[in-house]
């Protein structure tokens, strides 16, 4: 508020009023209204759009949703030719390909952050900043290429490792239909955890941007105090950067979140789709949202196209509420409060 | 007085190599610009099948001087979505408009003011990725029955003895097979369903009525993604799936030009006289001969499948475009009908000439006069001069009868190797010419199948005749995954070899010491930290 400051001319009355103070009629300067209107509107304007497209989803899935009414959420199966479909599936996908993506971005994301934020200094510091940059601009769908022509090769020992020793977890096993352990490369290509790999190299960008910008807020003042009472740089991070960049950290996350959830084309690319809630992550076969409307938009009919809009809506809200849970956590942490 | 002369010498040399290109690049263009008068046209927007979109590209290509025809290949079932809501000029599929559809699905509403107009042959090919020994297998062979069963998961080790029985040639692997299907909605999955479901109606019945999601007795766009299988998008996503190095064990149904194109061998499917029979340009062309071809110029194919022809394949078919009949409709105007028009008769005369080594087969004369006659229908193609005596496609010259197809004329006879028997070629098929050693029991030979690599697949090293030598014996030996043979029945009077088995990776030493060394690290990292803090707030407290 310091530097935009309105200045308003106060508009003397020709004729004093008989009693208490004069009033005072504040008249804001062209340039000053001008700027007010332009930036009222575009908030109106974004915030309108977000409706509109909420909306336009809840009108086009009405026939969808009329149809097959609260077993919707419940019903796996994907075939509104017959009547027959709903999101759980899906959704299970969509969820479980996200969370992959997060435990291996967020930590990612921390560690890129801090070491930019507080180990690297200069023109080192600069070049890695351009550099995680960069790798935001990169179109999904080359990530899609690369996921499925190079890194799922890679992948494959990696998963098969996990699947051996870590296969008593029920959600690293990797079992054919009748319970046994499948071990061939074809068990475990198009999985969701490959999917979620690609999308969490994706997110990456966005997490360390957002966290990094919050670490770098951290009050000098406090950082010194920490390190003239004798703290290390780890203990420095810990006690003062950490706690400081809270809402960063969890800002950076939940944006990373919902790209995630949203990703289509590298997840389209990667996945082999199915419907049926599959809990072995390293498993051959998800699906998700974006990825089954991208598929069925431009081959369904009129009610097919409902059933995808139903879809999109589900996701369009279960975004909406991350995204609040999220702002309302921000908010109430102190990088948070003072941007 | 050497070196000038030297350097004229090089002038010349040079002034000839520049001429001798230029008349080369002036040849090879000037068939294009005398069939498209030089005009400008306006620019078109089409989109439909991966299937034929490898000809559709080339003649995109060849033609791009004059005009500009975009091409999105998102599959058939999108092709003919987009042009029902008017939203493009022109759309390609492998099936008519599913009008009447039988499998639940919504009917497809196109209007009636557009033309079906085939544009090119070709064959529903099943290109897998196989190894027996380290070494990749190129001379499958599968019967119908077979390829029927393993894309409803019926069969699902390549080891099958339904597998063995048609490949006398090859000792199977005990691999799981992953059978690769398209994910979207596509012609390739609906002309290979509508096969089974007129050739195997039981085994496609069956298949449906497990609930997999399809219906019984119908083809369907959306091939379902069964238990086992794998699904993945557009033709360009099957065949890349196949190909990779982890695809091995991995089968799909993919047009003919793809495994070209990814170096990968095509089964050979077996006709019905009896023979295994590879998709090359001149197989489909003497397939097709068996398609009736209704009003419309949509396909019936009841008789491809069943062709008596030794040189048939039996899932051969053509390609439509789907072009207006009125304008305006949606984005087409008269103007686009003038390019769309031009294209259309570029792609069904001198483009015909590129897609036989595309892997696609050349359209036949009766199909090329009857497309004229739907070019005339497109408004603004009336004033194009068709004729076809000037057209220039290969499988007619002027003056030949309307049924005459010269592919087909000139195709040569299977090989005896490819007829069901105790042999079988060893020669390569489609994008991978080598030949496969023979590693079961029956007798190798070379094929005269006049594909593609027809130049470079010489005879095959005939008759290597393996150990044993009677069919009986095959069926006894057991192999394993990687195609080493295990066990053999006895009494056959062969040296059947031990397999040298390791040791199982049960928890030894080697394992300890690995362990060792991790803890050893991870001791290295987080000890020292800990033991200075420890020691300096020890060595601090006595103060």
């Amino acid at each position: 508020m310091s530097a935009v400051t309105f200045t308003p001319r106060a508009d003397v009355r020709s004729t004093p009023p008989a009693s208490g103070p004069r009033r005072i009629a504040p008249r804001a300067h062209i340039a000053d209204r001008i700027f007010q209107s332009v930036a009222v509107s575009a908030g109106a304007v974004t915030v309108s759009i977000m409706l509109a497209v909420g909306l336009f989803l809840s009108l086009r899935a009405k026939d969808a949703l009329v149809v097959a009414g609260p077993s919707f959420l419940f019903e796996q199966a994907w075939s509104p030719e017959t009547g027959v479909f709903g999101i759980a599936a899906v959704l299970f996908g969509t969820v479980s390909i996200a969370l992959v993506a997060m435990s291996v971005s967020v930590p990612l994301a921390l560690g890129t952050s801090l070491l930019i934020s507080e180990v690297l200094r200069g023109r080192l510091q600069r070049t890695l900043i351009s550099i995680v940059d960069l790798m935001a601009a990169v179109p999904s769908v080359v990530f899609g290429l690369w996921g499925v022509f190079f890194l799922q090769a890679g992948i494959i020992p990696v998963s098969q490792w996990i699947s051996t020793y870590f296969g008593w977890i029920p959600i690293f096993a990797v079992t054919g239909a009748d319970g046994a352990r499948l071990t061939e490369a074809s068990a475990v290509t198009s999985s969701a955890f490959i999917a979620g790999l690609v999308v969490a190299l994706m997110v990456v960008p966005t997490q360390t941007s957002v966290m990094r910008e919050a670490f770098s807020q951290a009050p000098v003042g406090e950082r010194e105090g920490a390190l003239a009472l004798g703290s290390t740089r780890f203990g420095m991070i810990r006690a003062v950067v950490l706690p400081f960049g809270r809402g960063g950290i969890i800002g950076g996350t939940m944006l990373g979140l919902g790209r995630a959830l949203g990703e289509t084309i590298a997840v389209y690319m990667i996945i082999s789709p199915i419907f049926t809630i599959n809990w072995e992550v390293l498993k051959t076969g998800s699906n998700s949202v974006s990825a089954l409307i991208a598929l069925r938009y431009g081959e369904s009919s009129d009610f097919g196209l409902s059933a995808l809009m139903a879809a999109g809506l589900v996701l369009f809200l279960v975004t909406l509420v991350i995204n609040f849970t999220a702002s309302s956590i921000v908010a109430r942490s102190r990088s948070g409060a003072s941007s | 007085m050497k070196l000038p002369r030297a350097a004229t010498r090089r002038r010349v040399i040079l002034t000839t190599t520049i001429a001798l290109l230029s008349t080369l690049v002036l040849s090879t263009t000037a068939p294009v610009s005398s069939a498209l008068a030089d005009q400008t046209y306006e620019p078109i927007q089409g989109r439909g099948s991966t299937w034929s979109s490898g000809a559709i590209d080339q003649w995109r290509g060849a033609v791009a001087n004059q005009m500009s025809v975009n091409y999105t290949a998102d599959g058939s079932s999108d092709g003919r979505a987009n042009f029902i809501t008017k939203i493009v000029d022109f759309a390609v599929s492998e099936i008519p408009f599913q009008t009447n559809p039988t499998d639940g699905s919504t009917p497809e509403q196109p209007g009636t003011d557009f033309a079906y107009m085939p544009i090119v042959a070709g064959g529903t090919s099943f290109m897998y990725n196989l190894k027996i020994g380290g070494k990749r297998v190129t001379n499958l062979r599968l019967s119908g029955e077979t390829i029927a069963k393993i894309f409803t998961g019926k069969i699902t080790k390549w080891n099958d003895p339904q597998i063995a029985g048609d490949n006398p040639g090859l000792a199977m692997p005990d691999k799981t097979i992953t059978p690769v299907v398209r994910s979207d909605g596509s012609g390739s999955s609906a002309q290979f369903s509508l096969w089974m479901v007129n050739q195997y109606p039981q085994i496609w019945n069956d298949f449906c009525n497990s609930g997999v999601g399809c219906a019984a007795g119908s083809m369907t766009s959306q091939y379902p993604v069964f238990p086992g299988a794998k699904g993945q998008a557009k033709s360009d996503g099957v065949a890349g799936y196949v190909a990779q190095d982890y695809g091995e064990g991995a089968i799909t149904y993919v047009e003919y030009s793809y495994p070209l194109k990814a170096k990968f061998p095509v089964a050979k499917v077996l006709n019905s006289s009896g023979y295994y029979i590879e998709p090359t340009a001149s197989s489909v062309a003497v397939g097709m001969l068996g398609a009736a071809i209704k009003d419309d110029l949509t396909q019936d194919l009841g008789g491809v499948y069943n062709n008596s022809d030794p040189r048939a394949y039996p899932l051969s078919s053509y390609s439509y475009l789907i072009v207006p009949t009125s304008a305006p409709r949606g984005v087409f105007t008269e103007g686009h009908g003038r390019t769309l028009a031009a294209f259309a008769k570029y792609s069904l005369c001198e483009g015909q000439q590129q897609v036989g080594l595309l892997g696609y087969s050349p359209l036949p004369m009766n199909l090329v006069q009857a497309g004229f006659s739907q070019i005339r229908r497109i408004p603004g193609g009336g004033q194009l001069d068709l004729d076809i005596n000037s057209c220039n496609n290969p499988t007619f010259k002027p003056g030949d009868s309307l049924e005459s197809n010269q592919l087909a004329i000139t195709a040569p006879q299977p090989a005896a190797c490819d007829k069901k028997g105790p042999d079988q070629c060893t020669t390569g098929t489609a994008g991978a010419p080598d030949e496969t050693p023979i590693s079961g029991s029956g007798n190798g030979g070379g094929s005269s199948d006049a594909g593609v690599n027809a130049g470079k697949a010489g005879a095959g090293t005939a008759a290597t005749t393996a150990a044993g030598g009677s069919s009986s014996l095959a069926t006894d030996a057991v192999y394993d995954e990687n195609g080493q043979l295990v066990s053999a029945a006895a009494g056959g009077g062969t040296a059947v070899s031990a397999p040298f088995t390791l040791a199982s990776e049960s928890f030894g030493i080697s394992q300890g010491l690995m362990l060792a060394a991790v803890a050893l690290l991870l001791l290295g990292v987080f000890l020292p930290p800990f033991l200075s803090r420890k020691l300096r707030r020890s060595s601090s407290s006595p103060r």
